[in-house]
């Protein structure tokens, strides 16, 4: 019972880092139709700005958001301006090509910057709570990583839906011709909506930082963890990817615990092998979400 | 009908992503390395003078001829980071050797050298591919290793295919060694004796249990199974053993298991990062064995850096180290090598590096023995030859291991990395056990 209960903790720390991570992917993808390659690298960007606030300066890494948001922000929004929103309504594959290119750049600047090193951050909230239930743990850096990401979500979650931006956010994600029809300003709001992801997916690579060693290559397996999730929880919505990612951090962790020797590798083999059942059972993901814009 | 194209694109999209992952860098260019003239030609050991004195009529641009090396090593993607002390240790070796020693000496005659290296970007694949272009496209005269074993076991095969020489600093898994290859040459301790000091130690301590954890690919496996057998030599009860996948992101279900087994010794067998997951993993989950015994990491002084506070106590077998006993009449004492290395490269030497520079070392001296570049002469002179060198003895068996270096361990005592074992090379004494995280 003690093995059950500190595995479903770290299930739902783990699930708490895939749905913040997730959450630029995916509405990135379901409100323009882009898929983002290079989301494993704004992660790891973000992780990167982190480290070397923290380093540098010497402060603790969680107050590096004030300098993650702005710049990630701002480097989401100029993107989309001056490359995104070029390609936008063209075929998937034109996306996809320039993505891929985003990622390779990144990966090697910030090699070429910081060196192939591995990174790590430590934070003055290292360490964990005794819950006095047996030897259970709650760790608390993850923590903050789940309740940051919670709080995300739902400020993400009130602005979609009670704010003007967040309404022509979502009715440039059901129709595009339509939202251009009553005078919604189409390629503003990509661009604010792609620099709100990037900020995120920025903050996902900030709560990462104390718990996982940081390198420049470290993006691509976020990318392909980030579709797996998204194909769970649908595309662009939030309590879906929250659900998405609990479901998918349980499931890997219990594996993990439960199967002895070879465990951590079946977890991780399981989240793929979630991603075909549910892409061949329930294309749209298990929780519904934004509709996606229109293939080609 | 929509939903069936999406599916097609994902199926494509992971397809394409999947192939991707290894080959994040643009493909390999032709970076001939120029030898670094300006830096450290002043820096000459006393036992080098004499050399280069014996030399020095021959002059730079005499010599009859140039040999040229080719390396696949790792400058982006997983091993990046080891790749660059390869890459580093092998240049400190091709600095000294042309512009100090005045080249290699075949019979009469000296040859200046040149090394073609080729980013392999950590995929096999791709290493044994350009291993290939450079045996049949760039026709080196022999090979140097890449960096780690998985990479050293896919091109090894290519170098055997050729019956070309390759010899090798970084690959340390037995699996290598039990191909029945006749051109493979490995001046580092196998991996399975990793672990052996480092644990002969603890259990003299008093260590009782072990628990061992390693990534599921060539060298940390035969690491964890060495560790596994070394425990059973010594009588320490092995309470748990768990593999895990290359890309690991998360242990805290291995760390969980153990904390429930109390075990005295954690083991764990990786890379760099696995290093950096397991200690806060250990710290996050109150993880708190006796002692943990981690590969590669720990004797890296960038792990200190990264980690802080949380390294000290942390043991971590290595290589070699700079305050080790070992002298030759080529780049002096340990220290002295080390004293070179941080001048030309402004920072210290991992044991990688200086097993890079001790593998192109002993091709030198082979050829030199040989007495010619003839493929066949060289393989006989490796399997001959039984040196000691900065590095340690360098003797080959007949699968081409170096039987004959032992392995230290170190552990890192309030941020500094001090040899502990074997006794014979320990600067300090190990300590054990380790406090729990909480008490420190």
């Amino acid at each position: 019972m003690e093995q059950f209960t500190q595995a479903a903790i770290n299930g739902i720390m783990l699930g708490g880092f895939y749905a913040i991570m997730v959450l630029g992917f995916s509405i990135i993808w379901g409100v323009m139709g882009v898929i983002n390659l290079a989301h494993g690298e704004f992660v790891m960007l973000g992780a990167y700005i982190t480290w070397f606030v923290s380093r540098q300066l010497g402060w603790e890494p969680f107050l590096a958001i004030i300098f993650v948001l702005p710049i990630m922000f701002a480097l989401g929004y100029v993107l989309q301006r001056i490359l995104i929103n070029r390609i936008i309504e063209r075929p998937h594959l034109i996306s996809l090509l320039v993505t891929f290119a985003l990622a390779i750049i990144m990966a090697n600047a910030v090699k070429l910057a910081f060196e192939a090193t591995f990174r790590s951050v430590t934070t003055m909230f290292s360490g964990f709570w005794r819950t006095g239930f047996g030897n259970v743990t709650i760790p608390i850096t993850k923590s903050m990583v789940l309740v940051s990401a919670l709080l995300v979500m739902l400020l993400l979650h009130l602005f979609l839906q009670y704010t003007r931006l967040g309404k022509s956010i979502r009715a440039a994600a059901q129709n595009r011709e339509a939202a251009r029809l009553v005078g919604i300003e189409i390629k503003q709001v990509y661009a604010l909506t792609f620099a709100i992801c990037i900020a995120i997916t920025g903050l996902a690579g900030m709560l990462i930082s104390p718990t996982q060693p940081i390198y420049p290559f470290m993006g691509p397996v976020l990318t392909l963890k980030a579709f797996a999730i998204t194909a769970l929880s649908g595309l662009g919505s939030i309590p879906g990817a929250l659900m998405g990612g609990v479901v998918l951090g349980l499931v890997e962790v219990f594996i993990a615990t439960y199967i002895p020797g070879v465990g951590t590798n079946l977890g991780i083999v399981s989240s793929f092998v979630i991603l075909v059942v549910v892409l061949v059972t329930r294309p749209q993901g298990l929780f519904g979400g934004l509709k996606p814009a229109e293939a080609v | 009908m929509f939903s069936k194209r999406l599916l097609l694109i994902i199926t494509v999209l992971l397809l394409l992503l999947a192939a991707c992952t290894g080959s994040q860098a643009e493909p390999a260019a032709d970076n001939t390395t120029d030898t670094e003239a300006d830096s450290s030609t002043e820096n000459t050991a006393d036992t080098s003078e004499e050399t280069s004195e014996e030399t020095a009529d021959e002059g730079d641009g005499e010599c009859a001829g140039t040999i040229v090396l080719g390396s696949a090593v790792s400058s982006t993607g997983k091993y990046a980071r080891e790749g660059k002390d390869t890459s580093q240790g092998y240049d400190t070796w091709l600095d000294w050797v042309n512009n100090e020693y005045g080249g290699i000496k075949v019979g009469d005659e000296c040859y200046n050298v040149e090394i073609i290296y080729y980013d392999d970007e950590g995929d096999p694949d791709t290493a044994a591919n350009l291993v290939e272009r450079l045996i049949t496209e760039d026709e080196v005269d022999f090979l140097l290793g890449p960096y780690s074993s998985g990479l050293t076991m896919s091109t090894s095969a290519i170098a055997e295919k050729y019956g070309m020489v390759m010899v090798e600093g970084n690959g340390a898994s037995e699996s290598i060694f039990e191909r029945g290859f006749q051109n493979i040459f490995a001046v580092l301790t196998p991996a399975g004796n990793y672990t052996q000091s480092a644990l002969k130690s603890l259990a003299d301590q008093g260590a009782e249990t072990v628990v061992v954890a390693y990534e599921d690919t060539a060298f940390p496996t035969s690491v964890g199974e060495g560790a596994i057998r070394w425990a059973e030599e010594y009588g320490l009860e092995v309470l748990a053993v768990e593999t895990y996948p290359i890309d690991v992101a998360d242990v805290s279900a291995i760390m969980t298991k153990f904390r429930d087994l109390e075990p005295d010794v954690f083991v764990g067998g990786g890379h760099f990062n696995d290093a950096l997951l397991f200690v806060r993993g250990a710290q996050e989950l109150g993880f708190n064995p006796q002692a943990m015994v981690i590969t590669v990491g720990p004797s890296n002084p960038e792990f200190v850096a990264e980690v802080g506070d949380a390294a000290n106590y942390i043991i971590g077998p290595t290589q070699w180290e700079a305050t080790m006993s070992w002298e030759d009449e080529y780049f002096g004492t340990a220290a002295e090598y080390a004293a070179r290395y941080e001048e030309m490269w402004g920072e210290p030497p991992t044991y990688q590096a200086a097993e890079s520079t001790a593998t192109a070392l002993a091709l030198q001296l082979a050829i030199e023995q040989a007495g010619s570049l003839e493929m066949d002469a060289v393989r006989q002179a490796l399997f001959d030859l039984d040196v000691v060198t900065f590095y340690g003895p360098i003797n080959f068996d007949e699968t081409g291991k170096n039987a004959a270096k032992p392995m230290g361990a170190i552990q890192i005592q309030d941020g500094v990395i001090n040899v502990v074992a074997p006794s014979e090379a320990a600067v300090t004494d190990l300590l054990y056990p380790m406090p729990a995280w909480e008490d420190r």
